[in-house]
């Protein structure tokens, strides 16, 4: 059961007229995780949300469902099932029609069809909704009716496509811990599509990162916001601050004219890298004491924090989060842990970058 | 207030020119001199007349169920034929299709008429109800396509997918999803086609042949004849039912508009009570 893979591209383009929207993706999907599709709109996540549901065909390369090709299976014979960005329910069908519709497709006895709709609309929460019209729902409310749809029909792997994105905050965050609660109670594989990194942070087990029709990177939350692989996923993910160094030799790496330790390595002697500091690893301190002086520029109070913008001597900004307020215009020391440091190589792909990881790791 | 009074008066002009040549018709309907000219006295006979031509009645029933055939036919044939248009993926290839039926909209009845005779004189197809239904289901399909394509495309396509997601087949998707949203525009359309029918003049007059006959057609042929009081009444009883269509269909909206209404108000009840 676990770690069983349900679904893999080999080798999937997409090409609409003159556009490659999907360029050579290959990867697997394991059975009961929750997977994300990060990334800014038209990077083609919706696209693969579209193949594995069917409504679309691959231009070249092969989707395997369960190890079987199913490039050629129409939507209706696949056992995948979507919630779609705006919800599509059907406007002329109460809520309980609207989630008995695959049921009744599926010619099911009236009294199973009562039943797992009961049921299914008690694991969204919204029990006696049943004769409700769907315009007399609210935003919220038809989000869980679609969910409920979706959920009837038992399939092996839910889809959502940007289904928070209509909602408000309050509303939006609720739902990110209904849905990953559900999807750990129901033990199915869920693909959620989102543009959003603090959702896909919160949510997943794995994320894809992606952009211009590649798979930039994928691992866990955490992997791939403390080692992102390159400039676009350190700044898509999270706040950082990126400046350029050299890579003087292992763990030992130089920027803004200084020498750091560092824990990153397999690199060449004096090559040109980019180095990632994270806003909430950089603590204020005196100019004597810190790794690096700064002076404070602006600051804005974010509620959780302060974010101080500061420039160093060479021009770099620096943004720092903290819940201390600094003064505007004064000149503070930034102090940093060698582990805090990043390292990035300019245009190394994802397989290089686990290889060389493993290498310095196992030393 | 005095442009108010100025506009008052513009409108009530346009609605006598409208109405006083059908109420002029309708009241001397009534007249038993038996002409036009000046009204003698006040008498039924008129109407008696036209319940006693048994001809004239029978044409009657015969327009409406050539209108009721063939806009049925229509709108069947018409709403596939949107739906075969909105599915059509190359833009051009849709745009081609839809010039196409608008053509048929915009080119005059005569036209459509005369070419309709020669059609079906070359194809030996003798003139009778048949051809005429034939041609009226021509003539039609193309409005009910404009009726459906616009309640299509404000469809959310997203739907489509749910559908086929869900499971349903292509037909499933037909029946379950897209007739149920465009039922209003099928609707429209099946009526625009059969009053379209009903007063088609020019169209039939070509195509009919001997011993059928529809009520323009008829009415035509009678008033050249010379005008007789019974064409005042038959008027008049149509004028009658159009009115009872309109008064009927006003009704009919209006007792589903309070239905909508009435659980939006039970349902702001319902809210006050939860709160």
């Amino acid at each position: 059961m676990a770690n069983q893979t349900i679904i893999a591209f080999e080798n999937v383009s997409k090409q609409y007229d003159e556009d490659l929207v999907l360029k050579d993706i290959n990867f697997e999907i394991e059975q009961g995780k929750f997977y994300t599709l990060l990334g800014p709109s038209g990077c083609g996540k919706t696209t693969i949300l579209r193949l594995i549901a069917g409504f679309t065909e691959a231009t070249q390369g092969n989707i395997y469902f369960e190890k079987k090709r199913i490039n050629d299976i129409p939507a209706n014979k696949r056992k995948v099932n979507t919630v779609f960005q705006d919800y599509a329910l059907f406007p002329h069908l109460n809520v309980f029609e609207n989630v008995a519709f695959g049921l009744r497709i599926k010619k099911m006895s009236k009294q199973a069809i009562a039943i797992k709709v009961k049921e299914v609309l008690r694991l969204v929460q919204l029990d006696c909704f049943e004769d409700r019209e769907i315009s007399e729902m609210s935003g919220g409310q038809r989000q869980r009716v679609a969910i409920a749809r979706a959920l009837a029909n038992e399939p092996d792997v839910l889809l959502l496509d940007e289904p928070l994105s209509a909602l408000d905050l309050k509303l939006r965050t609720n739902m990110q811990y209904e849905l990953r609660e559900l999807q750990q109670r129901l033990g199915i594989t869920f693909i959620f599509v989102t543009h959003d990194q603090e959702e896909a942070l919160a949510m997943s087990d794995e994320i894809f990162v992606m952009n211009a029709g590649q798979v930039i990177q994928s691992g866990t939350p955490v992997d791939i916001y403390d080692e992102p692989i390159n400039r676009f996923v350190a700044d898509f993910i999270g706040e950082s601050n990126i400046v350029e160094g050299n890579m003087l030799a292992d763990n030992q790496v130089e920027f803004v004219g200084q020498s750091f330790e560092c824990v990153d390595g397999g690199m060449r002697r004096n090559e040109p890298v980019e180095v990632v500091l994270r806003p909430e690893d950089l603590t204020i301190t005196s100019p004597e004491r810190g790794k690096l002086v700064v002076e404070v520029d602006t600051q804005l109070f974010r509620g959780v924090h302060y974010e101080i913008i500061c420039y160093d001597q060479a021009g770099n900004e620096w943004m720092v989060h903290s819940t201390k307020k600094a003064k505007v215009g004064s000149k503070v020391g930034l102090f940093f842990e060698p582990e805090d440091i990043h390292v990035m190589r300019f245009n190394e792909t994802e397989e290089e970058f686990d290889a060389r990881l493993e290498s310095y790791e196992e030393e | 207030m005095k442009k108010k009074k100025w506009s008052n008066l513009y409108l009530f002009l346009v609605f006598i020119f409208l109405y006083v040549p059908i109420f002029y018709l309708i009241f001397y309907s009534f007249n038993a001199g038996g002409t036009m000219n000046d009204f003698t006295g006040f008498t039924l006979s008129n109407y008696q007349t036209v319940f006693d031509d048994a001809r004239l009645i029978g044409i009657v029933l015969n327009t409406f169920m050539l209108a009721f055939l063939s806009s049925l036919i229509a709108t069947t044939i018409g709403t596939f034929g949107a739906m075969g248009i909105y599915f059509t993926k190359r833009r051009r290839t849709r745009n081609a299709l839809l010039s196409l039926n608008n053509i048929l909209m915009v080119s005059p009845d005569v036209i459509i008429g005369a070419s309709f005779l020669i059609f079906f004189t070359f194809l030996g197809i003798s003139l009778n109800f048949f051809s005429v239904l034939l041609s009226h289901i021509a003539f039609s399909i193309p409005i009910v396509v404009l009726m459906v394509l616009p309640k299509l495309n404000e469809m959310n396509a997203s739907l489509l997918d749910a559908a086929r997601d869900l499971g349903a087949s292509t037909f499933g998707v037909i029946w379950k999803v897209i007739l149920p949203f465009i039922t209003p525009g099928v609707i429209a359309g099946y009526f625009m086609a059969f009053t379209y029918s009903l007063d088609d003049f020019a169209v039939t007059f070509f195509v009919t042949g001997n011993g059928f006959s529809t009520l323009s057609v008829e009415i035509y042929s009678r008033a050249r004849q010379g005008i007789s009081l019974e064409i005042n009444a038959l008027s008049a009883l149509i004028f009658l039912f159009s009115i009872c269509l309109v008064i009927g269909y006003y009704f009919i909206s209006k007792d589903n508009l309070t239905k909508k209404q009435k659980r939006r108000l039970r349902q702001q009840s319902e809210a006050r009570e939860i709160l």
